[in-house]
């Protein structure tokens, strides 16, 4: 285990660390509200308390099922449901000794970039609090970047953990398709999603990851974990168009590939041809899956159901209208249009060719570089309300991370520099199951530029 | 139906697998629990559950598309058919529609016209839903069938007639249930068939498609088609267009009524199901469905003729039960006589069974002491008559027909000895009797027959008594 982790050990189990930490963590809510629903006990059950991680806190986004938690997804919809069951990797945190403190805000059912989607309660970014913290995984990355928990779980669809990572300064691992079970994940976009980890070391995110990773028999796409290996000796890095990030963003990118050639790895710039094809095939192929996903919620078995109607049909009807808000609704109409019969072909069947494109891309790359540099977010946390960046720019602005989920390939934010204040983080990108090379890179980054915290961080309480 | 229209009949029959547990979960496939008794977060479709494939249904669905004879997929794999229903948790199915586990087989079964042989368009899994109860003004679901694993075969448009469907459809039932698969009980929903009818003048290809729902037995899909037959060769007779929709039987009325037209149908939106893997069979896998094969219900109804000389009424009487074909080829090996068998089977043992309210499976009469009662009368130890009451004993005290007969004495009377004394006794008691008969009147032979059997308790061998009494009225 490493140091980090060391000094998290047992905090939970001394009662005076743990009320400190309730202090710690009640001073810092006020200002950002990361978590929907906090208890620092009743996780304790669930938790081996011989593990090695034994009275170690952790948040869990609360789209993924925490047995005896509440499971809202940020939405009206399932505001009142609480998870009969755990996600498996939740139940190996918990086998390994860590405790769930709590669940962590999101964009309603992890549909945005900002978190301000959420149905439940607004998120700020500890860096400034006028900000958003990102999203979907906006109060994983917020919570984790205070320092109330070592680390949280989030899901990453298109860029859901490693955007909310980047504007908060800390890591954001999206593991490969299948390395880790999407079992307990309420699904948004099936085939693109994983759960992620989000942590201020490359240490805690690594050692986070060998206790989720792995086959699991109750997600048959998951696969057992065979590490790809190999040393980095060559980093691709994308070429970018002039104009294409905002200028802090691009002066932090150009820093980060500055410093990977200081670090004595050979960069290459490379090109992705298939780049420009990626948002329209991701959202389609999000949406459509999306519209399945979310059909479940029709306000019987659970969840939101309105005061009255006259049959089943409107019973389903009105709970939908009522219980999902603006941006799922848009998802689900624009979803069930791709699927229609005769329109398939021109969306569904398209996107998915255009995916077939994107991965071979990137196998060919692989034979030219070890790993990839790249861009999160043109922009670095931007403000609340649609100011800054409209419902629209920020889909567009999920290119640089959804060719990930496209591809099914690990990708890994670590900060990079602080530009006017806020945090910038770049992505590395790898081969499947080449986690190992992420954080060989990572942990060499960051031995010279370790994540840096925002005011009003302080743990020394710990020691 | 007039003549000069052709008729086109499809089916499509979903069958519920008796795979244990349910398709995507581990709970119980089971009827008649307590509602919501046998449901997880997965068969509920709560957030975040994955579906996991019940391998053992999986093996059943490839067994019938093989004894289907279809071609069987290498590459098989589910998609999500989207539809919103209130007992059907997800709001999707997850089925099967571009690469099924198997396609292009086909079916024979016997008509009195002869053996015909329907085109298997495709076998397919999928999962049923839970199950709505209307009760005043509430609705109530029950979960316990949802995710139930199920077995869809869809039929091309070649049966030419209602009464061919219902041959088709009973010899479908009997190798479901040879093959240990389903019991394919159409009253109790295990087995469910919609049908598509279409009529046209004859040369003239398909015609307009009408669907025929909620014919919960053989019997009923035959009636629903005839109706629908009749009814569309009317509308044409009249000139009129048909429509292309859906009807269900009302069993009441005995009619079809209109559920849902063309322009209502649903668009299923299907796509590829992410949560699963494309399942490749191995080789391992194909030898285990093939080492699963039975002899068919067909098959096996023509070898009993061939080998039992039994006619074709006779053979389908005894094939149309697993329990019975097995039990009467038992008894033949241990020496039954088939026609003998037949007969005792089909009216005496059937009789008994019904008014015992037993199957045969349950009842005390095993194959071996069906055939010792055959022995009993083919040695002349007892008469056919008292055969029938032994098999009364059987069925009332379970014991073996010879212990019966030991221990109730019912064994035959044929010593000359005791014969001819009881015919003197009888004689002697009726002389007036004797006399007429001696005078010619030999109606009333009987009567003294009658006599003799009371005498004897029945038991007396008619033959030798008969021949005896011959001899004494000169
Ligand atoms: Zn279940």
């Amino acid at each position: 285990m490493n140091k980090e982790l060391e000094l998290w050990k047992g905090v939970l189990s001394d009662g005076t660390k743990k009320s400190k930490l309730e202090k710690y963590i009640k001073g810092w809510e006020e200002k950002i509200g990361s978590f929907l629903e906090i208890d620092l006990n009743r996780g304790a059950y669930d938790s081996n308390e011989s593990g090695a991680l034994a009275g170690i806190p952790f948040g869990v986004k609360d789209n993924i099922a925490v047995k005896g938690f509440k499971l809202t997804c940020g939405s009206k919809m399932l505001q009142t449901l609480v998870s009969p069951y755990s996600a498996t990797v939740v139940s190996r945190l918990q086998q390994a000794g860590a405790q769930v403190i709590g669940k962590t805000n999101l964009d309603e059912f992890g549909m945005g970039s900002s978190t301000d989607n959420s149905a439940l309660q607004q998120t700020n970014n500890p860096w400034d609090t006028e900000r958003v913290a990102g999203g979907s995984s906006g109060g994983s990355a917020a919570c984790v970047a205070a320092g109330l928990v070592p680390f949280a779980l989030g899901t990453d669809t298109g860029g859901s953990v490693r955007q909310p990572a980047s504007f908060c300064g800390i890591y954001g691992l999206k593991p490969t398709y299948g390395a880790a079970s999407r079992y307990g994940l309420t699904a948004y976009a099936s085939s693109l999603e994983t759960p992620g980890i989000l942590a201020r070391t490359v240490a805690t995110t690594k050692d986070v990851f060998d206790i989720i990773k792995g086959e699991d028999e109750r997600d048959q796409s998951s696969l057992s974990y065979e590490a790809e290996g190999g040393q980095v000796k060559t980093i691709g890095y994308l070429k970018i168009e002039e104009g294409a990030l905002n200028a802090d963003v691009e002066a932090s990118y150009k820093s980060s590939i500055k410093r990977l050639e200081d670090l004595e790895y050979t960069l290459v710039e490379v090109e992705l041809p298939t780049m420009d094809y990626v948002v329209p095939a991701y959202y389609t192929i999000a949406m459509a899956e999306a519209s399945a996903n979310l059909a479940r919620f029709n306000g019987i078995r659970y969840g939101y159901a309105p005061f009255m109607a006259e049959n089943p049909n409107e019973l389903m009807k009105k709970s939908r209208h009522e219980g999902f808000g603006d941006e799922v609704k848009l998802r689900i109409l624009l979803g069930t249009y791709v699927l229609r019969s005769g329109f398939q072909d021109q969306f569904y069947v398209r996107s998915q060719k255009i995916r077939t494109a994107i991965r071979n891309d990137f196998e060919k790359l692989f034979t030219k570089v070890d790993s990839l540099v790249m861009p999160i977010f043109p922009t670095a946390a931007f403000h609340h309300g649609s100011s800054d960046l409209d419902s629209f720019q920020q889909k567009v602005a999920d290119k640089y991370t959804c060719v990930a989920n496209l591809a099914g390939l690990p990708a890994l934010t670590i900060p990079s520099s602080v530009e006017n204040g806020l945090p910038v983080g770049v992505q590395l990108m790898a081969p499947y199951f080449g986690e190992d090379r992420l954080f060989e890179i990572a942990v060499k980054a960051e031995e010279k530029y370790p994540a840096p915290q925002p005011e009003d961080f302080d743990l020394e309480w710990l020691s | 139906m007039s003549n000069k229209y052709e008729t086109f009949i499809g089916l499509e029959i979903h069958i519920h697998l008796e795979a244990n547990t349910k398709m995507f979960c581990g709970c119980k496939a089971q009827y008649g629990d307590e509602p919501n008794t046998n449901i997880c977060p997965v068969c509920m479709g709560y957030p975040g559950v994955l579906p996991m494939v019940n391998e053992k249904a999986m093996e059943l669905g490839y067994k019938v598309a093989r004894a289907l004879n279809c071609k069987l997929s290498k590459n098989t794999f589910f998609e999500r058919k989207n539809y919103f229903y209130p007992d059907m948790p997800k709001n999707y199915q997850i089925s099967q529609f571009e690469e099924p586990v198997g396609v292009d087989g086909w079916m024979d079964f016997d008509t009195p016209e002869g053996t015909k042989k329907i085109r298997i368009h495709d076998v397919h899994l999928e999962e049923d839903a839970g199950k709505m109860i209307h009760a005043g003004d509430m609705s109530l679901c029950d979960y316990n069938r949802a995710g139930y694993p199920l077995l869809e075969i869809v039929t091309e448009p070649d049966i030419k007639t209602p009464e061919d469907t219902e041959l088709f459809l009973r010899n479908f039932q009997r190798m479901v249930r040879y093959m240990g698969v389903s019991d394919g009980n159409m009253d109790e929903g295990s087995m469910k068939c919609d049908a598509n009818i279409s009529i046209n003048l004859v040369g003239k290809g398909l015609g307009t498609k009408v669907e025929l729902k909620n014919m919960n037995s053989p019997r009923f899909v035959r009636k629903g088609l005839s109706y629908e037959e009749e009814r569309q060769a009317d509308m044409l007779d009249q000139g009129k267009a048909l429509t292309q929709e859906t009807r269900l039987w009302n069993e009441n009325r005995d009619q079809t009524e209109v559920m849902r037209t063309k322009e209502e149908a649903e668009d299923y939106r299907y796509f590829p199901e992410p949560d699963l893997p494309i399942f490749r069979p191995d080789q391992t896998f194909f030898d285990l469905v093939e080492s699963g094969l039975v002899e068919l219900p067909l098959t096996r109804k023509h070898r009993m003729m061939e080998e039992y000389k039994l006619s074709a009424d006779q053979a389908e009487y005894i094939h149309d039960d697993l329990y019975l074909a097995d039990y009467f080829e038992e008894a033949v090996k241990l020496g039954g006589d088939s026609v003998q068998l037949f007969a005792w089977l089909s009216s005496d043992v059937k009789k008994l069974l019904n008014r015992e309210n037993l199957s045969l499976q349950d009842s005390p009469l095993t194959a071996s002491w069906l055939t010792e009662l055959l022995e009993l009368i083919s040695s002349e130890a007892i008469s056919g008559k008292i055969a029938k009451k032994v098999l009364d004993f059987v069925f009332s005290d379970k014991k073996s027909p010879k212990t019966i007969v030991e221990e109730k004495g019912m064994s035959q009377v044929s010593d000359p000895a005791v014969l001819t004394a009881a015919v003197d006794k009888v004689m002697a008691a009726n002389p007036d009797v004797v006399e007429a008969i001696k005078g010619g009147d030999n109606k009333q032979r009987g009567f003294l027959m009658g006599q003799l059997m009371k005498e004897t308790g029945g038991k007396a061998a008619p033959v030798p008594l008969q021949k005896i009494l011959a001899e004494k009225l000169g």
